[in-house]
């Protein structure tokens, strides 16, 4: 299922045609475990998120679409070109692993200078010096990183895969371990790179970030490709489970039994002040609710959905 | 190559700056040591021998071992690789920027080692100059070859120190010296049979020739930088999970 | 949110809600004592030595140098064999056959050696690189005897690895004697050499290797200086007593293991007669098994000393 997304009105900085993914019908197995089965979607500019429990094949499908790990079946494109054994490819992705260490031995400034040089970047330098500055470790950019606690070195992992201004940014549990100022700070800078146009693929278990900070999702679980897109639109698509609603109005009672005579109506409950109703057709029920509430003269002051969350939709998902 | 001095910068960095270095140098001024300690004694060191032995033998193919093994193998251990493997460089230099490393600090070391051991050692078997010189270059020439086949073991396996440990002693040690035809699948023989030429000592069994024992040397060289390119250039990351 | 009628024995209820028994219960009986602990640690360590108990890659190197070491044997019995059904005009190959019971330590030499390397650093340097050392000196075990378990499971390896080829040979020329009582009679007086020197060979190599993997936690660095401290004094041994000047020679060989072991393999198989001309051989005999005590209480004891005072 492709998956665009066009940000109104920015300049398209990384339009050309090398700031997809595509992956296309990837596996990976290891003998008889299957950690990938079968995925196939395709990114463009914007945040991704990737979603799913411990071992749903979250890290593997990262290190497929890096190219450090063979496909055993299907491939993936990287900015127009195979990821498996084209080292060209990396000029244009920056990578962040979750479990590798850095050199321990380096301050954050000499890592992500020697990223700056290794990737060639013409001014290493400069590019270092904003590196530094746009994940704000100045303060501690000439210490050697095995003294850094575990956010500051994450920040210097970012650091060294931004310093090559990449259009492709890979990105595994970035939040792991920073506070929440910095997981702000950092979840406003990635909006920020993927406003400019660049494709941003980032993987997580946590729920709330992938809702704050992603356009669409990719929800991951047992290696398959469980749904993608915007997780409002799953949502409506899962149509054999009732959507919740939570109403307050001038009359809760007379209301329930209106809307009871109703069939797209599956329940409700009164109940703390405000009405909560089940219906299977979201549309349908969009309509019916406020003629019946104007035919029967009941005012209507709130009306909210109340399980559209990303955790109702994942739950949903990956009990299946 | 000036485009790969970080890399190779790096590589240094990685390999030396421990107490490996210093147990090192130690262990290359061995050679140096037991001259010394032979005159201190009062007796005549044998230039040859001390070189043949304790230093193509056994010292050259450690050393060579300790840093071909850390150029690349500690990196692809620890897991810091990944960050030189995801650069838009060809992986082949990679490989021959860690070969680099590793052959260069094979030499550093026993290139001086030799000229000294060779000056110190005098009277009857004393080397001329030249005859020391010579010997220094076909130790480097070992040394080198040596170091490049340990980094490309590394890029294959984990226990490439073991293995080659075991490849020094056993096939090296015991095997080719029992099997005569396996000689030329022998570093050590190649190096003996540079340096008989340079001495023009005659040993039992005759030392391989000199166009045999350059080109034995030549093939390991290639042939480690073509297989450790094919295996890098399809280096894969290890048993992720999740 | 009620559950049905849940049958499970409750440990405590009322109306709103109930906590289930699920049959935890504390421990009152008996513990064992600290010598069951340091035995089962012993154990575990024994095992590990040949990667029994972890995946097939762990056995290769220890199984392929132990197997290595076997093939002597089996070479010589089937050797003897022959000679045996030669009768007994064969008797006179027995005595220049190169694999006996006091060539054999030499033989498989360096086999031990490369054991002693890759096996070392697994049993000492895992247990701190991974550091899981807090966890086994915050249960009853002594720090001591910590120690004691992992040397005794080297040793222990290493001296299967030494003893059952001696005990195939030993076994085998028994069984191809001309009668039982003629065999016991030959070789029984060997038996004691053989133990006494095995015994010797892996307390010695087995206690450098473990106080140098007791030291140097990176598993390469371990197996590279345990080789080195094996394989390099020999050479320097042999260098310096070739020129002739043997008085340094002669002391020179107190610090090497590998002629060190050799000495005392002469001196309990009394074969300096007729066999091959050892090096350095001017000090009484007394003085290389004084040599390998304390080499021995040297390695155990800096071995001992580096878990007491490890910070975890």
């Amino acid at each position: 299922m492709t998956t665009d997304r066009t940000v109104a009105g920015s300049p398209a900085e990384f339009a050309a045609p090398g700031t997809s993914i595509v992956v296309d019908h990837v596996s990976r197995w290891y003998g008889n475990v299957v950690a990938v089965n079968d995925i196939s979607f395709s990114l463009s500019a914007g945040v991704t998120g990737l979603l799913g429990p411990n071992g749903a094949g979250k890290t593997t499908l990262l290190h497929l679409i890096s190219g450090l790990l063979r496909p055993s079946a299907g491939g993936v494109t990287v900015a127009g070109v195979p990821a498996w054994r084209h080292p060209a490819m990396y000029r244009h992705v920056g990578l962040v692993p979750e479990r590798e260490a850095v050199h321990g031995y380096l301050t954050a400034r000499e890592f992500v200078l020697l990223n700056a040089r290794l990737q060639g970047v013409t001014d290493a330098e400069g590019a270092t010096l904003r590196a530094i500055a746009t994940v704000e470790l100045q303060d501690a950019a000439d210490r050697p990183i095995n003294t850094y606690s575990k956010g500051m070195r994450q920040r210097a992992k970012v650091a060294g895969a931004l310093v090559h201004d990449p259009a492709v940014l890979l990105l595994d549990e970035p939040f792991n371990g920073m506070d929440p100022r910095q997981r702000l700070h950092m979840m406003g800078l990635l909006r920020g790179m993927a406003a400019a146009g660049r494709t941003i693929l980032f993987s997580s278990h946590i729920l709330e970030e992938v809702e704050r900070m992603a356009d669409s999702v990719l929800v991951i679980h047992a290696g398959r490709l469980a749904a993608s897109g915007d997780f409002r639109s799953i949502r409506r698509l899962m149509t054999d489970r009732p959507h919740t609603f939570t109403i307050r109005s001038s009359d809760d009672r007379r209301l329930a039994a209106a809307l009871l005579a109703d069939p797209a109506v599956f329940g409700a409950e009164l109940g703390d002040g405000k009405l909560s109703v089940r219906t299977a057709d979201f549309e349908g029920f969009g309509r019916a609710l406020p003629r019946l509430a104007r035919v029967a003269g009941i005012s209507l002051f709130e009306i909210t959905p109340t399980d559209e969350s990303l955790e109702s939709v994942f739950s949903y998902l990956v009990r299946r | 190559m000036i485009t790969r001095m970080p890399l190779i910068a790096v590589t240094l960095r990685g390999v030396l700056g421990r107490r490996r270095t210093w147990l090192m140098i130690l262990l290359a001024s061995l050679p140096v040591l037991v001259a010394l300690l032979i005159r201190a004694g009062g007796g005549q060191p044998n230039a040859t021998t001390i070189l043949d032995t304790l230093l193509i033998r056994t010292v050259m193919p450690l050393l060579a071992l300790v840093f071909g093994t850390a150029a690349l193998g500690s990196e692809l251990e620890d897991g810091t690789a990944i960050y030189l493997m995801v650069k838009p460089i060809p992986r082949w230099h990679i490989l021959l920027a860690k070969m680099a490393v590793a052959a260069s600090l094979t030499i550093a070391l026993v290139f001086p080692v030799t000229v000294l051991t060779g000056l110190i050692t005098d009277g009857r078997d004393a080397l001329s100059l030249a005859e020391i010189l010579g010997y220094a270059l076909v130790v480097s020439a070992g040394g080198a070859a040596y170091a490049c086949a340990f980094v490309a073991l590394s890029a294959f396996t984990g226990r490439a120190l073991i293995l080659g440990l075991g490849y020094v002693l056993l096939w090296e040690g015991v095997l080719s010296g029992l099997l005569e035809g396996t000689r030329f699948l022998s570093i050590r023989q190649a190096s003996l049979g540079l340096a008989a030429q340079v001495t023009g000592n005659v040993t039992t069994p005759p030392a391989l020739d000199l166009a045999t024992s350059a080109a034995i040397l030549v093939a390991v060289v290639a042939g480690a930088i073509l297989l450790g390119s094919m295996r890098l250039s399809r280096f894969e990351i290890r048993g992720s999970d999740g | 949110m009620t559950e049905p009628t849940n049958t499970q024995p409750k440990l405590a209820s009322s109306a709103g809600g109930s906590i289930y028994d699920l049959g935890y219960q504390g421990y009152q009986g008996r513990r064992l004592a600290r010598r069951d602990v340091l035995l089962s640690l012993y154990g575990q360590t024994l095992r590990a030595c040949y990667g029994i108990g972890r995946g097939a890659r762990a056995k290769i190197v220890p199984f392929t140098l132990a197997g290595l070491a076997l093939i002597p044997a089996i070479i010589a019995i089937g050797i003897a064999a022959i000679i045996a059904q030669a009768g007994p005009a064969g008797s006179r190959f027995d005595s220049i056959s190169p694999i006996r019971y006091h060539t054999y330590a030499s033989a498989i030499a360096v086999f031990v050696m490369l054991f002693c390397a890759a096996q070392a650093p697994e049993l000492f340097g895992r247990d701190q690189r991974f550091g899981v050392l807090p966890l086994y000196f915050s249960r009853g075990l002594p720090r001591m005897d910590y120690a004691v378990a992992r040397i005794g499971g080297l040793v222990g390896g290493l001296l299967v690895m030494v003893l059952v080829p001696q005990a195939l040979l030993f076994i085998g020329r028994l069984l191809t004697a001309a009668d039982p009582g003629t065999g016991w009679r030959l070789e029984s007086p060997n038996l004691l050499p053989i133990l006494l020197q095995g015994l010797l060979t892996v307390l010695l190599l087995g206690g450098i290797a473990a106080v140098i993997a007791a030291h140097t936690p990176r598993r390469a660095y371990a197996t590279a200086a345990i080789i080195a401290l094996f394989i390099v004094p020999p050479v320097i041994v042999e260098l310096v007593t070739q020129t002739g000047r043997t008085g340094l020679g002669r002391y020179l060989v107190l610090l090497s293991p590998g002629d060190i072991l050799e000495h005392t393999n002469g001196a309990l198989f009394r074969t300096f007669a007729d066999g091959p001309d050892v090096l350095g051989r001017d000090l009484p005999d007394v003085a290389y098994f004084v040599a390998v005590i304390a080499i021995i209480v040297l390695t155990f004891g800096l071995t001992i000393r580096r878990y007491r005072r490890i910070a975890v």
